[in-house]
């Protein structure tokens, strides 16, 4: 019997070394531990032995059969592994090229621009406020200190559709209708198109403006300062400064030029900033309590701070578009620049 | 505005640089556009001497001159008759520029090179009073003593250099020499010093030879005015000339000179005519007669209206009141006796009538700006002054000075706190006084309070906010320190709903690879041609712009669906030809037209997709992932728009609302675009959407059992819409019918004609059990049975 069992485990070891298939492997299984298998066969004979030493030959049995499945087993999963790697060395592909699928779109520039700098003053508090585009002359101009003879107006183009109703000039036109409606404290911004008869490189007829807006007891200057100095800071770099310039705007006193220093050369001069190393691109100030007054709010107790910017412009500096028109012609070349 | 520095030397001591003298103004408010060198008008131009003159051998009437620079010998041929042997004159060499900007360079004249051109005095545009010798008609022959190789801009005297100021519109004072020099006294710390006005009169009073009537005080505030007599006419002495010239007026003669000259100085127009064709001995102030004509300065017949300020004599208009001189009575050779006009016309009538007539003046541009109350009488006897000091006119005594009422002085009572209030920082009260002294404000400190009495040129100056910016503008805008809203009370920001919900729907677009678009507001009339709209569509009631760019930019849209074909049109012309564009912009749709209230501003969503693998069905699912994001549910019914393909257009219908529509675009309107590929479109009420999406549904539980799907092949008549075979599966799947789709539509060889195959795909699931087959069995027997009612069955 022992003689029996010790061949047995030789011609397992035997035949599994030439088995290099999963079905070879299987008919080793079968061979010697299936239902008429060699092993299994041996438990039959076990009741021709004597009875005494039926238990300890019992026992050399079972260890051979878990020896054989052990074997079969490792040799198995061996051979699996080597198959699996043999398939997947097959399926070679040229990374190198793509399918055809639908791409994302994107946002306009515009209103990625828009969105950017909106968030950088949602993350201050500020609601985003809207307003009419075609709007009454009160809103945009009167309400905001600009009577009908202010020679302002004559420098400010304005389309009209009649004496009284025109395309807002500026979204400052905002400022007094969000007023009107919402007591303060009041930290708003006003991003939207607005209107002036100019068509060149550098101006369009229809552009966007974002206007900002801070109505509260005690704002100041050093506020106004502090609120572009972030803008600053977030939407070109932790670098750029800024630079007040006394200015004049009739809704705004005292009002203010604001140059930021250039993106581009850090100040020491280039194209872009004509040699100045600064650009202007903002125009603010303290609200004028003459426009509190027209919106039915304290000016001894209120007190605000304004600003507004150009959306092409701080586009056409942060990313060099050189032509304000290419906003407008939707060219899809151009569109996919700014995914 | 142009001012010379050498002008402003006049009134201030300047010891700084253009350059530093630029950047204090640019830091108390005044932009600098440019600075302006006058020596680079004139370039290259030397002197030299003529040493040789032959003739030339090919041209009579051209000589060869040899002039000497001082270090080599030049060959210049030369016309002129003036010029001998040992003359020194200005040479342009090759490369040069002349006053007038023209360039010279070297050239051939009948086989021999010119090195340049000898030049005139007008080619230097210098006058005889300017420079002897400058004035005749030839070469200027310079003096004997005069340097070699010397730029000729030396030599002439023109090296002033101009500062190019953009005044901003509330500091009309400062649109003057003296009201620039007044604010660099200021930022410079020197003191201004103030023009002479004085000069002598005769014993004859104005008011014996002149009446004065102001009908109408409120368009011409004061009317002041000065006579003289005996007027010598001439030309003016070099330093006005040459200062007229710098800030761009032509000189004429001493008279008109002189009230431009002041006009530049001291920011008054003045007037001045003849005497002695005043009719009546009198000037009247008032509305033009409707009809009523005059042929100004400028050679031109004018009519008038009432809205129209006129100075007349007892008969007719002498003048357009701020604007220009009837050419009648201007000054002339023959003049003897002169009136000066020194008047504050109102802004707004300078500003109609220029408008109104499209002429435009120096002085015109003055009073449309506003001038202050005070410099009529400050513009009146500086240019008095000028005529007496020049020995051109006996300046009678008296005056007359036609006004309603004193100016009030106006006065601010404030507290320095107030001002550093506005400010934010603690400017001291001590250099809070001192700026505003130097300024000219008056005031007066007791404690903590200060009365400031304004100097009656500050007409921009209201209140306690227009201190605080003077006082800043002179202490700098360097000395204010950012502190982010350290005293104001936080506020809840952010955005709204709808606006959160746009940028969703935004999001969505962008996933489908829909890229965003900006279109301008307004657009052609002619696009309701181009859509081929009905005559009576209300899209036509689009509100007109007055004064447009054009026709192409004349009217406000009335939907976004023709700035979207234009586009896709235009991207398809440049080879974009796959595409697949959104605009999310405003409908202007008015109540009533003409407008007598604020239109409608209604937002909208437009999809324009083009290429070859789209069709209705790729823009209607970007559509239907739109909707079903925000939880709107939505019918399509077949729509008949002008612009859409018959057979393939839909309503997009909403609780009964139509919120918008799809479809291809009509192939008759493609040709209106010269276009021959298919567009699809859509556009669809963004007000609607946002208003009723649902952000997100109740919770539904999850069933934890498999489902079973079943496939069905239903036959169908080709004109029935599939939708209804969903209605019947919808309505008898019963509980539990999870979901059902199509996913093949069929008609062909394999179908019989006139019908078709539709494949739909049905998922059966039960919420707290494995479903039997039997119970789905039963299920696809009653929707098979309900098919009977649309003709459709098994295939």
């Amino acid at each position: 019997m022992h003689e029996q069992i010790k061949k047995i485990s030789l011609a397992v070891m035997e035949k599994l070394k030439d088995a290099d298939s999963l079905n070879l492997i299987n008919d080793i299984r079968v061979k010697f531990l299936g239902k008429n298998g060699e092993v299994t066969a041996l438990f039959k004979n076990l009741k021709s032995c004597p009875p005494d030493q039926r238990p300890k030959i019992g026992q050399l049995i079972n260890d051979l059969r878990n020896q054989v499945e052990l074997a079969i087993k490792e040799h198995e999963n061996k051979v699996a592994e080597r198959e699996k790697n043999k398939k997947l060395a097959q399926e070679t592909l040229d990374i190198t090229l793509s399918k055809k699928t639908r791409k994302v779109g994107a946002l306009h520039p515009l209103n990625q621009v828009i969105e950017e700098i909106s968030q950088i003053f949602i993350g201050l508090g500020f609601a985003v406020k809207d307003g009419p585009e075609i709007e009454l002359d009160y809103y945009n101009f009167e309400a905001l200190n600009i009577p009908a003879d202010h020679p302002s107006r004559d420098e400010q183009d304005t389309f009209y559709i009649n004496d009284n109703i025109l395309l807002r000039t500026q979204t400052s036109a905002v400022q007094v209708r969000i007023m009107e409606k919402e007591a303060p404290p009041l930290r708003i911004i006003c991003p939207g198109k607005v209107y002036r008869p100019d068509d060149d490189a550098s101006h369009s007829p229809i552009f966007h403006q974002i206007e900002g807006l801070v109505i509260d007891k005690n704002i100041t200057l050093c506020d106004l300062k502090a609120l572009l100095d972030n803008f600053a800071r977030s939407y070109f770099s932790s670098q750029t400064k800024t630079r007040l310039r006394p200015s004049y705007f009739p809704f705004t006193e005292p009002s203010v030029e604001v140059d930021l220093s250039c993106a581009i050369c850090n100040g020491k001069g280039c194209s872009l900033c004509k040699g100045t190393g600064w650009i202007e691109l903002l125009g603010a100030g303290i609200v004028n309590p003459r426009v509190l007054e027209y919106a039915g709010i304290d000016s001894k107790e209120y007190s605000g701070l304004a600003f507004g910017m150009g959306v092409e412009r701080a586009a056409m500096i942060k990313y060099g578009i050189p032509d304000i028109r290419l906003f407008y012609e939707n060219d899809y070349r151009f569109l996919k620049q700014y995914r | 505005m142009k001012v010379p520095i050498s002008w402003l030397k006049d009134f201030v001591e300047i010891d700084i640089d253009e350059h530093q003298l630029s950047d204090k103004l640019v830091n108390c408010g005044f932009e600098i556009e440019g600075i302006i060198y006058l020596k680079d008008r004139i370039q290259n131009v030397i002197t030299a001497k003529i040493t040789k003159i032959q003739p030339h051998p090919q041209a009579d009437k051209l000589n060869i001159c040899t002039v000497f620079d001082g270090e080599k010998d030049l060959t210049i041929i030369s016309a002129a008759p003036n010029i001998k042997e040992g003359d020194i004159v200005p040479v342009a060499l090759d490369n040069a520029v002349l006053a007038d900007g023209k360039k010279i360079n070297a050239a051939e004249f009948r086989g021999i090179l010119s090195h340049g051109m000898m030049c005139s005095g007008a080619e230097l545009d210098i006058s005889e009073e300017e420079f002897q010798g400058a004035g005749i008609d030839g070469v200027l022959i310079l003096p004997k003593d005069t340097p070699l190789g010397e730029d000729i801009n030396k030599i002439i005297g023109n090296d002033d250099i101009i500062l190019d100021i953009a005044i901003t519109t509330n500091r009309q004072d400062c649109n003057s020499i003296l009201g620039i020099a007044r604010e660099v006294a200021v930022v410079t710390g020197k003191k201004l010093k103030m023009p002479d006005l004085s000069y002598k009169e005769i014993d004859q009073d104005i008011n014996d030879i002149l009446k004065v009537e102001n009908e109408n005080f409120k368009l011409c505030s004061r009317y002041m005015a000065k006579a003289a007599i005996d007027v010598k006419i001439e030309k003016s002495p070099a330093i006005i000339q040459k200062r007229l010239k710098a800030v761009g007026i032509r000189p004429i003669n001493n008279l008109v000179d002189v009230t431009n000259y002041v006009l530049i100085e001291i920011g008054q127009p003045l007037h001045a005519f003849d005497y002695k064709l005043l009719k009546g001995g009198k000037i009247v102030v008032r509305e033009a007669l409707d009809g009523e004509k005059i042929t100004a300065l400028d050679g031109k017949e004018y009519t008038l209206t009432s809205k129209n300020l006129a100075i007349c004599d007892e008969e007719k208009p002498v003048a357009i009141a701020g604007i220009m001189g009837g050419e009648y009575f201007s000054i002339n050779q023959d003049t003897s006796s002169i009136v000066v006009e020194s008047a504050n016309f109102a802004r707004d009538s300078v500003r109609h009538t220029s408008k109104q007539l499209n002429i435009r003046s120096e002085s015109s541009q003055r009073f449309e700006k506003g001038i202050d109350f005070l410099s009529q009488e400050v513009g009146l006897n500086r240019a008095l002054h000028l005529l007496d000091k020049y020995g051109w006119a006996k300046v009678m005594k008296g005056v007359i000075d036609s006004k309603q009422r004193e100016i009030e002085k106006q006065t601010i009572q404030t507290t320095f706190d107030a001002i550093n209030k506005v400010l934010g920082i603690n400017v001291s009260k001590e250099i809070i006084v001192d700026i505003l002294n130097s300024l000219e404000f008056v005031l007066q400190v007791k404690d903590h309070e200060l009365t400031v009495e304004v100097p009656s040129y500050r007409i921009d100056i209201e209140g306690v906010n227009d201190l605080a910016e003077e006082v800043i503008r002179i202490y700098g805008y360097s000395n204010i320190l950012p502190s982010m809203l350290e005293n104001a009370r936080m506020t809840q920001g952010g955005k709204n709903t709808e606006q959160k919900r746009m940028d969703k729907i935004k999001s969505i677009l962008i996933s489908h690879g829909v890229y965003e678009i900006v279109n301008y507001s307004f657009i052609s009339p002619k696009s309701f041609e181009m859509l081929n709209l009905n005559k009576q569509n209300p899209l036509r009631d689009a509100i007109k712009i007055s004064n447009p760019l054009g026709l192409d930019m004349s009217v406000m849209r009335t939907n976004l669906v023709y700035s979207m074909i234009k586009t896709l049109v235009s991207n398809i012309t440049r080879g974009n030809k796959t595409l697949r564009l959104f605009e999310v912009a405003k409908a202007y749709i008015p109540k009533s037209l003409p407008l007598n209230e604020l239109p409608q501003e209604k937002s909208i969503l437009c999809l324009g997709f083009v290429g070859e693998n789209e069709d209705l069905y790729s823009i209607k699912g970007v559509v239907e992932d739109i909707l079903a994001t925000m939880n709107i549910s939505c019918e399509y019914i077949r729509a008949d728009i002008e612009y859409l393909h018959p057979n393939r257009a839909a309503d997009i219908v909403a609780n009964g609302k139509t919120i918008g529509y799809l479809g291809e675009v009509h192939p008759k309107t493609l040709e209106n675009f010269d276009i021959d590929k298919r567009i699809y479109i859509a556009e669809i009420s963004v007000d609607y959407i946002l208003e009723n999406a649902l952000d997100f549904k109740p919770f539904k539980a999850i069933s934890r059992y498999q489902n079973m799907e079943r496939d069905l092949a239903v036959i169908m008549d080709i004109d029935t819409p599939v939708k209804e075979a969903l209605d019947l599966i919808q309505t008898n799947g019963g509980d539990i019918l999870e979901s059902c789709e199509v996913f093949d539509v069929y008609q062909g060889e394999q179908v019989p004609k006139g019908k078709k195959s539709v494949a739909f795909k049905l998922s059966f699931r039960h919420f707290e059990r494995t479903l039997k087959e039997e119970e789905v069995n039963a299920v696809i027997n009653n929707i098979l049975t309900a098919f009977k009612t649309i003709n459709a069955e098994l295939r």
